[in-house]
């Protein structure tokens, strides 16, 4: 028996619910999260082909069934933070079923349409088609990594790309390979030579100054400053290089962060701000290159001058170099134990400098708004409290960052007294295994010694910082991106018949924005999209635009489902018309053509006309080539909205969308914009959000959509007659035009 | 300006759970209105906006403490039905896998397992010490004031606000 689930039967009703399945024809299954009293607990709802049997330790006998022949209509109420599955009864009674979080809610919804279609005759069949495709999509989870997949042929970008921290940062550095090898030799050189003064130490104390030998002298310290002049030297070339492999790991570093942030799906920037993706390009970035760096360069050289260090040291005194080597064990442990505190410090201190960052971003663009409302204290005050909270974390992390390598540098300071001591007392004792310049020379090499330590120690503290910024850094990197499963598949014309097949869209869980959209619209075709604010026009838009990919149901253009076309190709096809329309800090040239490649300024100038912008562009000092600030300032809402047009004309796209363009200019404006766009539409299929109903008087097919359903759909003629929502609204609007211009009337009078 | 319920001018009886039934002293009676927090977040008891089936707002409740006692009641079981953010007591067990967290956790409602995609953006801390939560599948959990759990508990969800 194939009974679908969302999820395992809970043990608690195991019994009933499998005795059920043996003794019914059982079709599916809701496993729910929550009892009737709202507490977590486990419970069942199986469904058949005439009927449902609930499961809930709160019925008397656990379990309660009711036949569909006895339902009116089914609903899931989503409520905050949980939902019910409910059905009015057809003797008046309204009954809650079964409770859930909105883990179960999708699956509840399909199963409230089978009971609604199986009551209104539908087939049963079809529906149970219906029924397992949702639950076939909550399932959709990559089986290595649970990742949801868009589709159950799609491939996990998580597990497809999954590797260890090092492979991933890794390609930031195998381009720079033989830059870093050539430092890195470089460095070796240098340490080598460090390691030549002590030794020329040992011989002027125990042979050249005893032997009082002057020419001897100049001679060792013409070859200690030799010694200098080429380390030195070397360094200086080193740097250099290092610097700028360094600044290209970074660059392209920054590079592929923005590269993959530009092609994130818009549900990624629903939950995160802004700030918080300016500091992962901006200083995370940084983090990652130091540390690469300090990998790459310094722990390699480190690790040559400690074995370097600790062959010499045995040569000289084996006693001695093992003695040095005491507090190397706690220096380790310490580093561990380091790690483990500050780590999670470091987690907390970068939330609060992406706070930061996001406050910036949040504020500075909108100074204006700011200054408006005389509002600058308050801002002020806010960013001081950010500022502040960063303070307070990053005085926890400044705690251990200061104490740790203190502590590592006196124990560092208390091996080398103790070799002092011992030497000093084989020395004074006349040993012969060791000469007064020997052990000065030794504590040379001992107090070089503990520098390598001494780095490893810290990088625990270098790596949990570089840690906390890898992380979110590949959250971006590892995001999953817009999917462009039709890449490539670049039909030869766009004809622009655009259907929508019962498409039912939630940003989240808790409020479902479009419920069961059908419609069809034909090449051609001027369709005004109406209703009112937060109705679902826009979203309707949105999906349409592939902006969101997570909806049920399927939309076509020219009979092929949107995904299955090249997204590029079908994003260039459609010419998107906002009610705010961004401009770029860039000429106003540029502006128009933005996102058509390499244009003639004839086509531009063209396209400017088309959208009546020419008229007040020419006029201006610097024309074409006048430089807007941010976001277009410089321009009136109305002129930016003209732009915005000459930019979709330049597109020369098969589809055009306008949502609500004149919605926030004058009368007079709106009559160029409204002319602007009804030489741009004909032919072309033209979708039009519109609160004005006079801009519409082109529409041949009126949608009239509330509450994320479509309610009505026919041409203006057809929905007057119906004397429905439009109607409404046409009466609404023409009083009040009619209003507005018998006071004009009176006033010109 | 919407119409403010001030306190006794109404009586407020249950129709259906998360549903009343609303009368006011000058005789005008609502059926089957909902109730909805406009500060779920900030103000429990504060604005309580009536709304009927259509979503058209009928009335605000100022403050529900100054309603009569039987629709304080009323108001208040509704309320509890309707909204639901567990307040967690403590943390059971966090464990991770390729980059997805589930949390176990004891509250107010009962043992509850949920999953976490990225702890940034599901978890808020506010000042006062309380930390809203909202999982994967948007469902929403609030711990009360984080100094006050046990310290295992503490140092599982340290290191994410």
């Amino acid at each position: 028996m194939n009974v679908i689930i969302n999820k395992p039967i809970p043990d608690k009703f195991a019994d009933g619910v499998k005795g059920l399945f043996e003794k019914e024809d059982c079709l599916f299954a809701v496993v729910g999260d929550l009892n009737l009293k709202g507490r977590y607990a486990q419970s069942v709802a199986v469904f058949t082909a005439d009927k449902l049997v609930v499961f809930d330790e709160c019925y008397e006998n656990s379990s309660i069934t009711v036949l569909y022949s006895d339902i009116e209509n089914a609903e899931v109420k989503r409520f905050y933070g949980n939902a019910v599955f409910k059905v009015k009864l057809k003797n008046g009674k309204k009954k809650m079923l079964l409770r859930f979080s909105y883990a179960s809610a999708e699956v509840a919804d399909a199963a409230a349409v089978f009971v609604n279609a199986l009551n209104n005759g539908e087939n049963l069949t079809q529906e149970l088609e219906t029924v397992k495709s949702v639950y076939h999509k909550q399932r959709c989870f990559c089986p290595k990594c649970g990742r949801k997949l868009p589709n159950p042929e799609a491939e996990c970008i998580n597990c497809a790309s999954k590797g260890k921290l090092v492979s991933k940062f890794g390609k930031y550095v195998i381009p720079e390979k033989f830059s870093l090898i050539v430092c890195m030799v470089l460095s070796v050189i240098v340490t080598a030579l460090s390691l030549i003064p002590p030794y020329i130490t040992k011989i002027m104390v125990d042979d050249v100054i005893p032997a009082k030998d002057s020419l001897m002298l100049v001679k060792v310290l013409g070859v200690l400053l030799g010694v200098y002049i080429l380390q030195y030297v070397i360094t200086g070339i080193r740097s250099y290089k290092l610097r700028l492999a360094g600044d290209r790991i970074t660059l392209n570093l920054k590079k592929d962060i923005y590269e993959k942030a530009q092609y994130l799906s818009l549900n990624f920037y629903d939950k995160i701000s802004t700030g918080s993706v300016i500091n992962r390009v901006n200083s995370d970035a940084n983090v990652i290159q130091a540390f690469i760096m300090k990998v790459t360069q310094e722990a390699i050289v480190q690790g040559f001058t400690l074995v370097g260090l600790i062959v010499i040291m045995f040569g000289m005194s084996w006693k001695l170099a093992l003695f040095s080597l005491i507090p190397v064990p706690i220096v380790a442990v310490a580093g561990r134990l380091f790690g483990k505190i500050i780590g999670p410090k470091y987690m907390r201190l970068w939330r609060r400098s992406a706070s930061i960052s996001t406050v910036l971003a949040n504020s500075i663009p909108g100074v204006r708004v700011i200054k408006a409302f005389t509002n600058e204290k308050q801002t002020i005050k806010k960013f001081t409290r950010y500022c502040d909270e960063w303070y307070k974390e990053d005085k926890k992390v400044a705690v251990p960052a200061a104490v740790f390598p203190s502590l590592i540098t006196f124990l560092v300071t208390c091996g080398s007294i103790v070799v002092w001591f011992l030497g000093g007392q084989m020395v004074i004792g006349g040993s012969d295994e060791i000469s007064l310049g020997l052990l000065v020379s030794f504590v040379s090499y001992a107090s070089m010694f503990y520098t390598p330590i001494n780095f490893f120690a810290n990088m625990s503290d270098t790596y949990q910082n570089t840690l906390a910024s890898a992380e979110k850094i590949l959250d971006i990197i590892d995001a999953e991106p817009e999917h462009n499963f039709g890449e490539g598949n670049i039909p030869e014309r766009i004809k622009g018949k655009i259907e929508f097949k019962n498409v039912n869209f939630a940003f989240d869980r808790s409020k479902k924005v479009l419920s069961n959209i059908n419609l069809t619209i034909e090449p051609g075709d001027i369709v005004g999209i109406v209703g009112t604010t937060g109705s679902g026009k826009s979203t309707l838009i949105n999906l349409l635009m592939r902006y969101y990919d997570d909806y049920d149901g399927e939309i076509l253009i020219d009979g092929e489902n949107i995904k299955n076309v090249d997204m590029k190709y079908y994003r260039d096809s459609i010419g998107y018309v906002q009610q705010e329309p961004l401009m770029f800090r860039d000429t106003i040239f540029n502006n128009i053509a933005f996102g058509s490649g390499k244009v003639h300024v004839e086509q531009v100038i063209h396209a400017a006309e088309v959208a009546n912008a020419h008229g007040f562009i020419s006029k201006l000092p610097d024309a074409y080539d006048t430089m807007l600030g941010e976001r277009g300032v410089g321009l009136s809402g109305g002129e930016r909205q003209r732009v915005s047009i000459a930019r979709a004309v330049l597109k020369n796209p098969s589809i055009l969308v306008f949502d609500e363009a004149t919605a926030a200019v004058d009368s007079e404006t709106e009559h160029l914009i409204q002319g602007a766009i009804e030489r741009l539409i004909s032919g072309r299929t033209t979708l039009m959000i519109a609160h004005r109903l006079s801009t519409l008087r082109k529409a041949n097919k009126i949608v009239v959509v509330d509450k994320g359903e479509i309610i009505e759909c026919g041409t203006p003629e057809e929905l007057l007659k119906q004397k429905g929502k439009y109607y409404k609204l046409v009466e609404i609007q023409s009083m009040g035009e009619q209003l507005q211009k018998r006071k004009a009337e009176e006033n010109f009078e | 300006m919407p119409r403010y319920i001030e306190g006794s001018e109404v009586r407020i009886t249950e129709n259906d759970k998360v549903f009343v039934d609303v009368e006011f002293y000058t005789g005008e009676k609502f059926t089957e209105l909902e109730l909805h927090r406009m500060f779920p977040i900030t103000g429990l008891d504060k604005y309580i906006s009536l709304l009927d089936s259509q979503g058209n707002e009928i009335a605000v409740i100022r403050n529900i403490n100054d309603l009569m006692p039987e629709s304080k009641a009323v108001v208040e079981s509704c309320l509890k039905e309707y909204y639901m953010m567990p307040r967690i007591t403590r943390f059971i067990r966090m464990s991770e896998k390729f980059k997805i967290w589930m949390w176990t956790a004891e509250t107010d409602k009962g043992v509850c397992t949920f999953e976490i995609r990225n702890h940034l953006t599901a978890i808020k801390p506010l000042y006062d010490g309380r930390v809203l939560i909202k999982d994967a599948n948007d469902n929403r959990y609030e711990i009360p004031d984080y100094n006050k759990l046990d310290k295992k508990s503490l140092k599982m969800i340290l290191p994410k606000l």
